[in-house]
């Protein structure tokens, strides 16, 4: 019996280990396995959007190793900037990382003078004005300047009353608008991103986070209902997290907060007056339980460091904890989870940045001090093209992209909700509805159920009405006949009484 | 007069909420057998409820079904409700047997049971927006079910009707204490036996070497 049950356990064994050899390699050679989350929030294993092709470093580039870089940024005529924070340049490069455009070490002020920079932590290309924008960190100003490193303006810490002189100002990242307003994230403020004008003053602050309305904020603001003014002014104050980065895409500005304990606001769509899109709805971005960690023993939660918006409206979102890029269609729809916390090629130790160009992926590492390219798979070509269709409303010519999408990933749970919509436009009630189901989309499935019972009705009406008058007339003749026979038994019993009694 | 088979006493006894069960308690009538198939019937009605509505109002995810909160929410539920109820009636002297309880008790839920298989069978044919029909059936076979239960106290004590309110307050309450001590007692028996098997394993241990 026992010897049974060993060799039960060693044939599981041996079948997990061949299952796992088997995952590995169709995953073809990243430090991690796919996956994605089905509609009910448990992740299944998917196919990969994307592979990770190569890591490039700065000895690779020829221009010796970067020193914990912080931010990278892809401009207009497709070339890639990256403030090396350490080593305090801004090295830009071209678009298959192979040659330096050039390397930025200090720029010329106005008046000739060279200045160098301290720390820069975030650099931004206009496409408008084809202005380089540059969060000099140390230096605690913001640098305008044109491509050939010549000062055309300069931003610093602003003289209002706005902005409390008390406050550092340490800029994180920049960016700018088309009207050619600037956008500075800073170190220690809480209140939003520093919004100057296109001459440099002070316009005030943008899209700040809320407070999110935990069980002791609600006790501590019923408390102070309470309070005196006085004891309440001394009272610890109770502030959102910052901005941890952005990312603008046309009108809209797009932010993320990296804080472990904050669960609202990590990611915003910000219109022009600062109002967050996304607030009303119902989105969670990254992980949707996080994650266990057995060798540190506590829970990893999501810490979303930078957000970028591809050309196609794809939001791509970096978790640092987990090192990896949850890219989300325009809608917020999850599409592709890439990357891991590894050694190897694919996975980062301190994922500092993100850029996409086309349909790829660059990811910035500080601690490894390269530049991580993912290319896009044919699956993620699939992908892509039928969510693009979708979104833009063509249900129909987004069928066969979908399909091609399920043929490759049987697990990919926005095909069916796309296939069900296609087949529901068609007219194909049948087929939305199993689509439907499939894909547990109730409010889908609701209509093709309204268009296919009203074809059944209209298909076998006459069947329907004829079997009703049929059920009718017999249910009313049945119930005559049982009165009557009722009533005869009735008759006999009496008249057999009657005859006992004579 | 009132010559009626079994299965005609469920039927009037349902159809009849003031008198039903006086009339059934007058003539001693009134089968366990039906009564264990009403819960039955209680039972897999829900999760025909659970398992088989329609797409359009409700989809059950398929990867997990538990067989355990089904159980509880029709047998163990109505044991605790005779139990409960039998406990507390016997002290307001009340006249209902253990039995009788259980009988009155199932017959009273007919029309609860019934609009569970009915709105099963209307949820593959409506839409959402006709779901209002669905809500009426329910409520009125729930509404029912309140007020055959009520009778059905009442009646088979011979109550009267402040009294029979007090009483179903006092089973609720009574049912409340017991499935608390039935967690407690459970959750007490699952530490006995981690500790009994722990005792086992480490004893299997020692006898190897």
């Amino acid at each position: 019996m026992k010897s049974k049950l060993k060799r039960c356990i060693t044939a599981t064994a041996a079948f997990a280990a061949l299952a796992s050899l088997g995952a590995v390699s169709a995953a073809a050679g990243e430090p991690y396995d796919s996956y994605n989350y089905d509609r009910w929030g448990e992740a299944v294993p998917s196919q990969a959007g994307f592979t990770a092709e190569c890591s490039v470093s700065g000895y690779d580039l020829g221009v010796g190793a970067f020193d914990s870089p912080s931010d990278i940024f892809c401009d207009h005529e497709h070339i890639f900037y990256i403030a090396d924070t350490g080593n305090n340049r801004i090295v830009a490069v071209n678009s298959d990382f192979e040659s330096v455009v050039k390397v930025y070490d200090s720029f010329t002020m106005p008046d000739g003078s060279e200045t160098p920079m301290n720390k820069p932590m975030g650099v931004y290309v206009s496409a408008e004005n084809d202005l380089m924008y540059i969060a000099d960190s140390d230096n605690a100003r913001v640098l305008i300047s044109d491509k050939d490193g010549n000062v055309q303006g300069m931003i610093t810490k602003p003289d209002s009353e706005v902005y409390d002189r008390k406050r550092t100002f340490l800029p994180q990242r920049v960016i700018a608008d088309k009207a050619g307003n600037v956008y500075v994230v800073l170190s220690n403020i809480t209140t939003g991103a520093a919004m100057f004008a296109p001459d440099g003053s002070f316009m005030g602050f943008y899209g700040a986070n809320r407070v999110e309305p935990t069980a002791k904020i609600v006790s501590n603001y019923i408390r102070s209902i309470f309070m005196s003014d006085e004891k309440k002014a001394n009272r610890k104050r109770t502030v959102p997290t910052g901005i941890t980065s952005f990312d603008i895409d046309g009108d809209f500005i797009f932010t993320c907060t990296s804080s472990s304990t904050q669960t609202t606001d990590t990611v915003k769509k910000l219109n022009a007056a600062g109002k967050n899109i996304f607030a009303d709805l119902e989105l969670s971005f990254g992980d949707y339980k996080p994650v266990y960690d057995t060798s540190q023993n506590k829970v990893l939660s999501p810490a979303i460091v930078d957000i970028d918006v591809a050309e196609d409206g794809c939001i791509n979102c970096l978790d640092l904890t987990t090192g990896r890029v949850f890219q989300y269609d325009e809608d917020c729809n999850l599409l592709f989870i890439t990357g891991a916390a590894a050694k190897q090629t694919g996975g980062f130790d301190h994922a500092a940045a993100i850029e996409s160009l086309d349909n790829d992926l660059y990811v910035l590492d500080s601690s490894k001090d390269t530049v991580t390219i993912f290319r896009e798979t044919s699956f993620g070509k699939a992908v892509h093209k039928a969510a693009a269709l979708y979104n833009a409303g063509y249900y129909e010519e987004a069928l066969e992209p979908w399909q091609d999408v399920l043929k490759r990933d049987g697990n990919y749970y926005r095909a069916y909700v796309g296939i069900a919509s296609a087949l529901l436009r068609k007219g194909d009630y049948k087929g939305a509805m199993k689509y439907a189901k499939l894909s547990d989309a109730g409010d889908i499935y609701n209509k093709a159920f309204e268009g296919y019972r009203r074809e059944f009705l209209r298909e076998h009406f006459t069947a329907i009405a004829a079997g009703l008058v049929i059920l009718i007339a017999g249910s009313v003749t049945y119930g005559k006949f049982r009165k009557k026979r009722r009533a005869s038994t009735a008759a006999d019993n009496i008249s057999e009484k009657e005859e006992k009694q004579a | 007069m009132m010559d009626l088979t079994q299965k005609q006493w469920v039927k009037y006894a349902v159809t009849h909420p003031f008198e039903g069960f006086e009339d059934m308690r007058w003539k001693k009538s009134g089968s366990v057998k039906i009564a264990m198939c009403i819960i039955v019937l209680l039972f897999f009605g829900q999760i025909a409820c659970g398992r088989l509505y329609g797409a359009q109002f409700f989809i059950s995810n398929d990867k997990t079904f538990n067989i355990i909160p089904y159980i509880v929410r029709s047998f163990v539920l109505f044991g605790a409700w005779v139990i409960g109820n039998w406990a507390v009636c016997t002290l307001l002297d009340g006249e209902g047997t253990l039995k009788n309880i259980c009988i009155y008790s199932a017959y009273a839920l007919i029309p609860y049971v019934v609009q569970l298989y009915i709105n099963v069978g209307l949820s593959h044919i409506l839409i959402r927006d006709e779901y209002i029909f669905m809500q009426l059936a329910e409520i009125i076979g729930t509404g029912w079910t309140v007020l055959l239960m009520f009778s059905a106290v009442k009646s088979v004590h011979q109550y009267s009707l402040g009294k029979t309110v007090f009483a179903v307050v006092l089973t609720i309450a009574a049912m409340l204490i017991m499935l608390f001590l039935l967690v407690l007692f459970m959750s007490l028996i699952q530490q006995v036996y981690i500790f009994i098997s722990t005792i086992y394993t480490e004893l299997s241990y020692r006898a190897r070497v």
